[in-house]
């Protein structure tokens, strides 16, 4: 009688019986079962398994050699053990193998600290060498104008040529020569170009591929991580922000299956670098007698509690703000009766993964811009025009290519932000704001996903989440409660906006959630 | 213009003393007529690289990476992925050789049978060192993998022909054979 | 008969009776001596009819693995989905193996029309002979033949009117020892760097370009014909039980007369070295003997009165392979033979499998030093240690292929290896 073969299958492995669905991988299965089988060439993110880093062998009971588990489907009733004594001593041996020719520099190698090589030769306990020969020596190379190869460190697990080709669609990274002198390479005269190009570094799992402006910046034990949104575009590709003494030194991908999968884009990655620089705001200063000065929060505070005006005025925010500044920087403008409010948006040329369609590199770079028309801004090419008097209220906006007498014709200019212009210098106040790697918040994605960052770095001088200034601000004027936690001007926006209703910071979590807006900003038109 | 059947279009002698060296492989009609005999003997344009690649061999002695380029475009694939192929194999000069391409067998069976000597004794004589090119452009001996004649050793192939039972001593006949092969055109 | 000594012990009727007759390259001759009648007879079979009359023969690869060839065909899908292919593997780099260049030097129509049968078997609509790139001299013979078997309709279209259409394409390599690796071979062949594949997917289920295909020797399908004429009782006249038929020797090294003979399967190893083959010249001794090419198991002199069989070989503790001896004199250095061996499975490794890729150089940078007299009686331990490193972990047996020669000479020949260490540990 035929029975229809069932959904799963249950097998054990290292005594743990775990039930997966038919057509799983034994490396899959063991990882259900909590075990992690060491492996180079495999990566989740890239659909080729080619097994031949030969590190994920698994003794199979009844199978008379051991087989490689990435490609192994696991059967019903199979018993693996991962741990026995031939599959301990073939892991062993390919670790004895990967170092025989390689120069074991980790003391200069920025992989040190976050190496397979390094972790598996502990894991096997592989640490004497007993290789009498000279050592092969095949050089560095350049691969793309920021990547560099270093081709002695190389296990050939061939993931960043099959990233390449598999998961960014251009095959440009190839195995070039054969044996024991192989190396990767491109086409001379063809660096790597790709927009994609940096997660090569992020799936070598040693250092053979190093990003050139990472290049002895930081080890591994030296950062502080966290996790975080990328402010390149509205793509919103979870990260994890590195940094050292309060620097940001390199940013990298983190998993989200719905965004971003394991990558991340080059403008993302090397844009945020760069805004480490310029000079920042770090302390209030209010201008009294013609100059700015100096004060404590409480003293500008107060005064601006007194002196901001109501009535007549306009607001520029930037969608770089995280949502529960716009919100609150709303409910500041309802408290004057202002409406309306605007914001400025870069675009810039789209580039797609191919391998992973979800995640684009997107026309708008900025992070959330559809947190901003949530709160009822909207788009502008320009700066606010001249003013005759009233409240001029600047949140976030750079103004870095504004005239240096912009604002100089409101009544009264209220600048709240991270780095000072010479356009904000005409503000009658310039609040110290946090950027977004200084705090806690959320971004709204181009698909109306709701995502979470975390602080990573330590504002300078006395600089505070913008939300919290404008949360302090507005109770000390009788509007609404001031908030010292994320979570609580959090738990406000979500109140005052009702398409963010039903969402719950906790819920949230480092995953995200669907906001369920109506959409993104529209295309700019042309 | 040398006419083949294609079903043997990729199996054509590659390693050859006459060159007819071309700017482009695909610029003439022979080049174009390979390539489209080559094409349709598999399903996918990819099956014509070995092909291909043995092409650019054939007319200049080597493959340059102006040919690895145009072999790409003509196959639609990328210029990378035509460089990891090339240079998998050894049959294949990633530089140009000299007329006469000397590869002496030093495997188990010609070691046996004095093929180092034969090796050292055709680097003497054409003055050169090992994978170099002679001074007058004609020569440039390797050491070579089994070349399939083990019974007749030592084997040395000499662009598209065999030279069985070669000793140290008959090492000049050989050359002279050569030469001779040469007048005689 | 054999090439170019023939031998009274020889069986020259399947695969080397026209061996040293040019004329047999000629269709018309070839015709004359009864060529493509196999074809005509196979035209008018069931494919399934070809297989069972081959695998009743018990033909067996001859590529060196021994597989019984009729049970590889049936491997194929029943039920046909798209294209099937037959990949003849003339791939031939062994060391020590030159015997399917004979067949193409001198018989290329037999192995025409051996693949058009096999085709006919797998139910394929294309060949692919692929030709190791050196082989000029023997490639330049067989693209002759085909030449003509397509003109006179042998190959084609509407076969010797059949309508039966079947292709075949004579592809050449470019020097690569890896690429005569059935899934190596497959991938240079679709135009790629020949690097083995793992299994499964097997070639009968997903192989060029993706579909079912069987790859089978230039020697195995060159019997096939005479198989299909004459049935496969009259193939197991010669040979034995688990190894009939005949088998094309290759024999090398130091040898009186060294070359090809067709033998029956079962002579003993030592009347084909010193009967047929003449011993070793000016009266020396064997002192070694690596008999199926060098990726089989050194026999010593004494070790050589075993049927040349493919059980008993394996029982002696080595491989017929290819039956290709390399007979070694008493003269020769076996550190350094190992030495040279070495070097080349070292230049060969695809590079894939960081065992092969490493291990291959490893063993040789070894070698080589002990051979150089810089060696120490801890390298033993290492090289025994790297035996069991290289064998059962790899993507293809390449690397296994190595530890057969390394470790029976590590076994047999110690003294040889301690004589130039010279006692350091």
């Amino acid at each position: 009688m035929n029975q229809p073969a069932s959904e799963t299958i249950r097998l054990t492995i290292d005594g743990v019986e775990v039930t997966v669905p038919r057509g799983t991988t034994v490396l899959k299965a063991a990882e259900r079962a909590g075990i992690v089988v060491p492996h180079y060439c495999y990566h989740p993110g890239i659909p080729s398994r080619p097994a031949q880093c030969r590190m994920c062998l698994v003794e199979i009971e009844g199978q008379p050699k051991l087989q490689p588990s990435c490609v192994m489907t696991a059967g019903e009733g199979m018993n693996v053990i991962t741990q026995s004594e031939a599959a301990k001593e073939a892991r062993r041996s390919v670790i004895e193998f990967l170092l025989l020719n390689h120069p074991v520099d980790c003391p200069i190698c920025d992989a040190a600290g976050q190496c397979m090589l390094q972790d598996y030769a502990y894991e096997t306990g592989q640490l004497e060498s007993r290789f009498r020969e000279a050592k092969l020596v095949l050089g560095r190379d350049r691969i793309a104008d920021d990547i560099l190869y270093f081709a002695d460190r190389c296990i050939l697990c061939t993931r960043c040529v099959r990233f390449m080709r598999d998961v960014a669609g251009e095959e440009s990274l190839i195995v070039a020569q054969r044996g024991h002198k192989a190396y990767i390479d491109t086409f001379p005269g063809k660096d790597l170009d790709h927009e994609f190009r940096g997660n090569i570094v992020d799936v070598c799992p040693v250092g053979a591929l190093v990003h050139e402006d990472f290049l002895f910046k930081a080890r591994a034990w030296d950062m502080d991580t966290a996790p975080s949104i990328c402010p390149g575009c509205s793509n919103g590709c979870n990260i994890e922000i590195g940094a050292k003494e309060n620097q940001i030194v390199r940013l990298k991908p983190r998993y989200n299956a719905d965004v971003n999968a394991y990558w991340m884009c080059d403008y993302g990655r090397k844009h945020l670098v760069m805004s480490n620089r310029g000079a920042r705001i770090d302390l209030p200063l209010v201008r009294r007698n013609g100059e700015l000065e100096a004060v404590h929060w409480g003293e500008a505070l107060d005064w601006l509690a007194d002196s901001l005006p109501s009535g007549d005025g306009v607001a520029l925010i930037s969608p770089f703000e995280s949502t529960e500044t716009i919100a609150a920087v709303r409910a500041l403008l309802d408290s004057v009766g202002i409406s309306g409010g605007t914001y400025r948006l870069e675009r810039g040329g789209e580039a797609q993964l191919e391998g992973f369609p979800k995640l684009k590199l997107r026309a708008e770079r900025a992070p959330n811009a559809a947190g901003a028309e949530l709160f009822g801004f909207s788009e502008t090419a320009a700066l606010p025009g001249p003013m005759t008097g009233g409240l001029l209220l600047v949140a976030g906006d750079r103004l870095a290519d504004a005239p240096s007498d912009f604002g100089a014709d409101a009544g009264f200019f209220l600048y709240i932000g991270s780095h000072l212009s010479d356009a904000a210098r005409n503000a009658d106040a310039i609040l110290p704001a946090t950027t977004f790697a200084e705090m806690e918040g959320t971004f709204i994605n181009h698909a109306g996903r709701i995502q979470r960052f975390q602080q990573a770095l330590v504002p300078p001088g006395v600089a505070r989440p913008a939300w919290m200034i404008l949360r302090r601000l507005l109770a000390m004027r009788g509007v609404g409660q001031a908030v010292l936690e994320a979570k609580d001007a959090f738990a406000m926006a979500v109140e005052e906006a009702a398409e963010l209703t039903g969402l719950e910071w906790a819920a949230i979590g480092l995953r995200g959630a669907d906001a369920k807006l109506d959409g993104a900003p529209a295309p700019a038109a042309g | 213009m040398k006419k083949v059947h294609p079903a043997v279009v990729g199996a054509q002698p590659f390693q050859v003393a006459d060159l007819r060296p071309v700017d482009r492989l695909f610029a003439d009609a022979e080049g174009r007529d390979r390539l489209e005999k080559a094409l349709s003997r598999y399903p996918e344009k990819k099956g014509a690289l070995l092909p291909m690649l043995a092409y650019a061999q054939e007319r200049n002695g080597w493959v340059s990476p102006e040919a690895m380029e145009e072999i790409a475009g003509a196959l639609e694939l990328t210029p990378a992925y035509v460089r990891s192929v090339a240079t998998f194999y050894t049959m294949y000069a990633k530089r140009p050789v000299g007329r006469y391409w000397i590869q002496v067998c030093t495997c188990i069976s010609c070691h046996v049978n004095r093929g180092e000597e034969v090796f050292e004794k055709f680097l003497e004589q054409t003055g050169t060192r090992a994978g170099e090119v002679s001074e007058d452009g004609r020569y440039t001996v390797i050491e070579a993998e089994c070349l399939g004649a083990c019974g007749f050793a030592t084997v040395v192939q000499v662009n598209d022909r065999y030279f069985e039972n070669v000793t140290p001593e008959s090492v000049p006949e050989v050359l002279a054979q050569l030469e001779q092969s040469d007048s005689e055109e | 008969m054999g090439f170019p000594h023939s031998h009274d012990l020889e069986v020259g009727t399947i695969l080397s009776r026209h061996f040293g007759d040019p004329k047999a390259r000629e269709l018309e001759t070839w015709l004359g001596y009864g060529g493509y009648e196999g074809l005509k007879q196979a035209i008018g079979m069931e494919p399934g009819e070809i297989t069972t009359v081959v695998k009743d023969s018990g033909l067996r690869g001859r590529g060196g693995a021994g597989f019984p060839t009729g049970l590889k065909w049936t491997f194929m899908p029943q039920e046909k989905k798209g294209p099937h292919f037959l990949c003849c593997n003339a791939d031939e780099s062994e060391p020590g193996a030159f015997k399917d260049r004979e067949i193409l030097r001198w018989v290329p129509h037999l192995l025409i029309e051996g693949c058009l049968i096999a085709a006919r078997a797998i139910r394929a609509e294309h060949v692919y002979i692929y030709v190791r790139g050196e082989y000029f001299p023997f490639t330049s013979i067989l693209n002759d033949a085909v030449v003509e078997a397509y003109e006179a309709g042998y190959i084609g279209k509407n076969i010797l009117g059949s309508g039966w259409d079947c292709d075949l394409t004579v592809h050449i390599g470019a020097g690569a020892y890896i690429a005569g690796e059935e899934t190596g071979l497959m991938s240079s062949l679709t135009g790629g760097r020949a690097e083995p594949k793992i299994k499964p997917p097997f070639p009968a289920q997903s192989g060029v370009f993706g579909m079912p295909t069987t790859v089978n020797n230039v020697e195995t399908l060159a019997a096939v014909p005479m198989i299909v004429v004459n049935g496969s009782d009259w193939y197991r006249q010669w040979g034995t039980e688990k190894s009939p038929g005949t088998k094309l020797w290759c024999c090398s090294g130091h040898l009186v007369r060294p070359g090809n003979y067709e033998l029956e399967l079962g002579v003993p190893l030592k009347d084909v070295i010193y009967e047929v083959c003449g011993g070793v010249p000016d009266g020396k001794k064997v002192k070694a003997v690596i008999p199926g090419g060098s990726s089989t198991a050194m026999l010593t002199a004494d070790e050589l009165d075993v049927p040349s069989t493919y059980e008993g070989l394996q029982e002696a503790g080595s491989s017929l392979g290819t039956a290709s001896p390399i007979v070694l004199n008493e003269d020769t250095n076996i550190v350094s033979a190992m030495r040279r061996i070495a070097d080349f499975y070292a230049h060969e490794s695809c590079g894939q499998c960081v065992q092969c890729r490493e291990g291959t150089s490893w063993v040789a940078q070894i070698l080589k030093r002990i051979e150089a007299g810089d060696g120490r009686l801890s390298d033993l331990d290492t090289l025994y240690d790297l035996c069991e490193q290289l064998t059962g972990r790899t993507i293809c047996v390449l690397a296994d292929s190595v530890v057969f020669p390394l470790r029976s000479s590590l076994d047999k020949f110690r003294n040889e290896y301690e004589a130039l260490i010279g006692g350091r540990a």
